[in-house]
């Protein structure tokens, strides 16, 4: 009875429809009546989201909630059906300004996974017109999270395993220093060391750095840790929004405790 | 067991998602074995012919026993290089209760069912109903097709024998045609005739009804071989070379790094090509194709098809290009997201790819330039053609690939694999080679091949010109088709 009840609450819920967002209009990320249809299905129907400067922004939400849509919709990699994103205030449909402020890992597609971790950092790197001399001294800063398994022993990338790899790739996203940051699931398949220092590494950034970012999550707890808002999404559609504090890991849990 | 196994076979071959979507290309694969199944009757048929004008002392069974252990080395040559080594997915059989030996034999024998390995008897069936059952009678004619057949099994199992031994391509090639130039400069001076050696056993063998012993003791050593080999290398590692641990060799290429980000995205290419199988395979089968010409250019009967010709120079001049250019932008398909996030901009990206093709055509070229010693009509098409790859093919190719969204699974399969090929990549072949040879054709029936060559010519010319025009375009389309690329890309398998 207990049970249904606080399934009823939560169901009579309402989010708003504008989510109040201090930066709102003037965010450094905006998307405004974003849809995404698949076979006559919306699975992405956001009529408004801004994330600020220096925001850090999490984004939850079960399997097919739309976490991955919405990021590959920001990074251009799938079409609209209809609305827009918008970077600095610039449209990213079909065009490349964007894409040197922005530093992204969603999957194994983001890997070269036939170069060596050095190489593809040095390649990623010279796309970005860094020198070696940056290079060097950002592999040095990433020491601590690679804990000397990426680096120096002369194995492809599509030889190393699951954990290394996404490590790989999420230095490869930070080494052109991005004004935006965008992962999908970083904690997936990171070793409990790595999630903590890769936690450890976001805060600093977004301190010193003032990064931006955007973190899809399936673990609440880290997400709580490193986000200042939390977004969760079902089906498609914004049902939180919420600035992070000390009870928020409460109330994903239960919301997610169905 | 063995019934599950082959099951097992059919239905990933049959279950494999381009399977039906792939028809096109299946069907188009079938009426090119068709061609080449009639060719080889025919070629069957005459051969008994052709064989008394080369060797008008002899019978033509004599001749043909006589190179027939050449034959066997330049067969073994060609399956080492083109033969897939058959794989199982072994761990997943490997933790059921399967004894081992089952699961090694059903690996070596798999191939054996091959049709594709019998094609050969199209043409062993009718010379030996035309060359030798006239010889050894009609007992000599079958004992001949089981010899066949069990030289083709000796030549299978004793190909992935040297394959999985040597774990080397090229190294293992460069054994087998010095093994082949020796013997061929042996039987030259007259130091040691196989040619004779070969006529002595086979024309032996084949007088005596024992010989199915001899080929079942030769298949039978080539299996030991094989099954020797496993015994030893016991672990699935040693056997899977994917699975074991390489360091990474390649050097790097400097060089190119000098010319910014187009050089970046170049070199990139070139790594790509050199740490996959599939595409180092299909790099040597390209310089292969640079021999082509010898075929023809040589023989003065392709003196009056000139339409022919043409289609010879520009499939050699331009083969680096033709065999890679289908597969451009098509081959980043792993990666593409990667690219596509990155501060690269189209402009950049479609000329890095451009780029390469326009080297790969130039250096294809070069190549080639040795035919020119075939006379000076080869340097006339050679030139043109080299202007109408750089003038126009290259656009085509770079325009056509914006179309073919499948993805390239290039860590797998041989230089004969088909995945990730769709008819598209054989429409193309419509204006890169067909359209030029056709044009010759149709002038030189009003005796005018020169105002062919001329217009060719023009064609590359304006395509030379028009560069950067024509480039925007495809920048364009790039951009039109961006989502398509990505979207199909990510399907896997």
């Amino acid at each position: 009875m207990q049970d249904h009840e606080s399934n009823a609450i939560k169901l009579s819920y309402t989010p708003p429809p504008v989510p109040d967002v201090a930066s709102q209009g003037a965010g450094v990320i905006t998307a405004t009546n974003l849809k995404k249809i698949y076979h006559g299905v919306a699975v992405l129907d956001i009529p408004f989201i801004g994330v600020g400067n220096g925001e850090s922004f999490g984004l939850v939400g079960n399997n097919g909630a739309g976490k991955t849509t919405f990021f590959r919709l920001i990074l251009d990699l799938i079409e609209a059906s209809s609305g827009e994103v918008k970077i600095d205030g610039e449209k990213v449909a079909r065009r490349d300004d964007w894409k040197s402020k922005v530093g992204s890992f969603l999957d194994e597609s983001f890997l070269i996974d036939f170069l060596t971790p050095e190489e593809y950092f040095a390649f990623t790197a010279k796309v970005y017109n860094k020198s070696e001399g940056d290079i060097a001294l950002f592999l040095e800063s990433m020491k601590e999270f690679f804990n000397g398994e990426i680096l120096g022993n002369k194995k492809l990338i599509r030889d190393l395993s699951k954990g290394n790899q996404k490590k790989t790739g999420i230095a490869a996203a930070l080494i052109s220093d991005p004004q935006i940051l965008i992962l999908d699931e970083p904690f997936t398949a990171l070793d409990p060391t790595s999630q903590i220092r890769l936690k450890r590494m976001l805060n600093e950034l977004k301190t010193t750095n003032n990064m931006t970012m955007l973190i899809s999550s399936h673990d609440l707890n880290h997400v709580t840790e490193v986000c200042d808002r939390i977004v969760v999404l079902e089906k498609g559609n914004v049902v939180r929004d919420m600035p992070t504090n000390e009870n928020t890991l409460k109330e994903l849990e239960s919301y997610f405790a169905v | 067991m063995y019934k599950a196994l082959f099951k097992h076979h059919w239905l990933k071959s049959i279950r494999s998602p381009g399977y039906y979507k792939n028809l096109l290309v299946n069907i188009f694969m079938g009426l090119m074995a068709l061609y080449f199944i009639v060719v080889l009757v025919m070629m069957g048929f005459m051969l008994p012919r052709l064989l008394r004008e080369i060797a008008p002392q002899q019978d033509p069974a004599i001749t043909f026993i006589g190179v027939m252990i050449y034959g066997m080395i330049t067969i073994l040559l060609f399956r080492y290089i083109m033969q897939p080594l058959s794989t199982l997915n072994l761990e997943n059989y490997q933790i059921l209760p399967i004894k081992r030996d089952v699961l090694v034999n059903y690996l070596l024998l798999k191939p054996l069912l091959n049709p594709l390995n019998y094609i050969i008897l199209c043409l062993a069936i009718p010379f030996a109903i035309t060359g030798v059952s006239p010889v050894y009678g009609t007992g000599g004619a079958f004992r001949f097709l089981f010899l066949v057949i069990f030289l083709i099994w000796f030549n299978t199992l004793l190909a992935s024998f040297l394959k999985r031994k040597f774990n080397n391509l090229l190294l293992g090639m460069i054994v087998l045609l010095a093994v082949e130039g020796v013997l061929v400069v042996l039987e030259y001076f007259k130091i040691f005739s196989l040619f004779h050696l070969s006529q002595d056993i086979f024309d032996f063998l084949l007088g005596r009804s024992f010989i199915w012993i001899v080929g079942i003791l030769l298949s039978g050593l080539a299996f030991l071989l094989n099954k020797r080999y496993f015994s030893k290398n016991y672990y699935p590692e040693k056997i899977d070379r994917k699975v074991k641990r390489r360091d990474a060799n390649t050097g790097k290429f400097t060089f190119m790094e000098r010319f910014g980000k187009i050089g970046e995205l170049i070199s990139l290419e070139m790594k790509l090509v050199l740490r996959h199988s599939r595409t180092k395979k299909t790099l040597y089968t390209a310089i292969f194709f640079l021999f082509y010409g010898l075929i023809f250019y040589p023989n003065n009967i392709y003196d009056n098809q000139h339409g022919f010709l043409m289609f010879v120079a520009i499939f050699v001049t331009g083969i680096g290009m033709i065999i890679f250019g289908q597969w451009i932008i098509n081959w980043d398909g792993a990666h593409f997201d990667f690219l596509m996030t990155r501060d690269i901009d189209t402009q950049t990206y479609i000329r890095a790819n451009y780029y390469l093709m326009l080297a790969l055509s130039i250096v294809s070229f070069i190549l080639t330039t040795p035919y020119f010693f075939f006379g000076r009509e080869i340097i006339f098409y050679h030139l043109v053609a080299l202007i109408y790859n750089v003038g126009v093919n290259i656009y085509v190719y770079l325009f056509a690939a914006t179309f073919n969204t499948k993805r390239l699974e290039l860590t797998k399969g041989s230089s004969m694999n088909m995945q990730g090929v769709s008819y598209k990549n054989f429409i193309v072949m419509i204006p890169l080679v067909v359209f030029p040879s056709m044009l010759i054709v149709i002038f030189n029936l009003i005796s005018a091949i020169h105002i062919a060559l001329i217009i060719l010519t023009l064609l590359g010319l304006s395509g030379i010109l028009f560069r950067e025009p024509l480039l925007k375009i495809i920048e364009q389309q790039f951009l039109r088709r961006k989502y398509a690329l990505c979207t199909g890309f990510r399907k896997k398998g």
